[in-house]
């Protein structure tokens, strides 16, 4: 697997594009300044949600009047990030893939997206329940509440891995323990990094 | 509206005259004084605990950037969603007042944490902030940003919000966003200077 993954990421490594994007400091600023701040954007919409679910900030307004305004303005900041996160990996697609940081990010951007379906299907449980009188309480039924501090905590702990990439304490060049180099997917003899 | 000798106009003369004196201050040779005068400022942020953490420490120094990250993201998400009622975009059912005030609690603490953690980083890159032109301009903004907020935007917004000119709120929420935006950007751009 790990071999397949650097044979993939080896390819995209030889598209000039990749190259280039890497290599122009303006360019590539500017894919990264726009990932940041879409991030400010969907994150910003999810917290307010979340935090809503959680009654720390903007009890006044129905939960579910901020899950469904706030949906569409975080679908786009996220339709950006992912666009923006796409071409950072492809303008640095060796040393991302094997990032320990990165792969832990994946793993839990996974378990962000299954725990937001799953939060949605529970609102909109709760909300045809004839007992969902909770749209103006100032928490959200208890379930709500678990998957919105899920999503809080999964979000913390993206950005956060998010951040560590750019750290290069498990590269592969610098040679680490054998259970780093397998989760972070060195390969053997491995010519590029 | 607050009355002073001035008349109504009292706040709005003195931010004109606060806007007048950094304009002087800002082509005078007292901003270069100025600039000199605090190097000793920023030399002391390095050694103190902050600083050695910041620079011996790069997990510390990571995480407490993310953390400065995820508050931005709570505090443009309060810009955005009271600015975007301010121009009628979101939540139009909802009273313009209570999306002002149910929005200015998680503003205020997300700004207090990013002041929290940008201290701890400036601390860290002290010297070498210091030499950032980028990082004077993030200043600016970020100062630009709070006195806009708590002495133009939420003393307008106290008043009868329904009988203000729509035109003068929708002002205040693109001046806002744009001076919110001039924060992030700026500080983002910290990162790819020096």
């Amino acid at each position: 697997m790990n071999q397949l993954i650097y044979n993939f990421a080896v390819w995209l490594d030889t598209h000039t594009w990749s190259t280039q994007l890497h290599e122009s400091f303006y360019m590539y600023n500017w894919v990264e300044s726009t990932h940041v701040l879409a991030l400010m954007v969907s994150l910003g919409m999810l917290f307010l949600i979340d935090l809503r679910m959680l009654g720390l900030a903007l009890p006044g307004i129905p939960a579910t009047t901020i899950a469904h305004r706030l949906n569409r303005p975080m679908f786009i900041g996220f339709s950006v990030m992912i666009l923006t996160g796409l071409l950072l990996f492809y303008a640095i697609p060796v040393r991302s893939s094997q990032s320990l940081w990165f792969r832990i990010k994946v793993v839990l951007l996974v378990a962000a997206a299954v725990n937001a379906w799953l939060f949605h299907r529970r609102m909109k449980h709760a909300s045809s329940n004839a007992a969902g009188n909770w749209d103006r309480a100032i928490k959200a039924p208890r379930r709500l509440q678990m998957g919105a501090a899920l999503s809080l905590c999964f979000w913390v702990l993206i950005v956060i891995c998010g951040r560590l990439i750019a750290y290069d304490w498990f590269d592969c060049r610098s040679e680490p323990s054998a259970i780093i180099a397998t989760l972070a997917g060195c390969v053997a003899d491995q010519t590029q990094f | 509206m607050s009355t002073g000798v001035l008349g109504s106009y009292t706040r709005s003369i003195a931010v004109a005259l606060v806007i007048g004196l950094g304009l002087v201050f800002a082509f005078s040779d007292a901003r270069i004084d100025t600039w000199f005068a605090l190097l000793p400022i920023f030399e002391w942020m390095e050694t103190t605990p902050f600083g050695v953490i910041g620079q011996t420490w790069g997990a510390a120094f990571a995480v407490v950037e993310a953390i400065h990250l995820l508050a931005m993201a709570v505090l443009g998400g309060s810009v955005l969603v009271s600015d975007g009622r301010l121009l009628s975009l979101v939540f139009t059912d909802v009273p313009l007042r209570q999306v002002q005030d149910a929005c200015h609690r998680p503003f205020v603490w997300s700004l207090l944490l990013i002041i929290l953690t940008g201290v701890f980083m400036a601390c860290g890159v002290a010297i070498k902030i210091y030499y950032l032109d980028v990082f004077w301009y993030k200043m600016l903004a970020l100062s630009v940003g709070v006195a806009f907020v708590f002495f133009v935007r939420r003393p307008l917004l106290r008043h009868d919000i329904e009988h203000l000119n729509p035109q003068v709120l929708r002002l205040v929420a693109v001046a806002s966003l744009m001076i919110w935006f001039s924060v992030a950007a700026t500080g983002r751009w910290i990162g790819y200077s020096g």
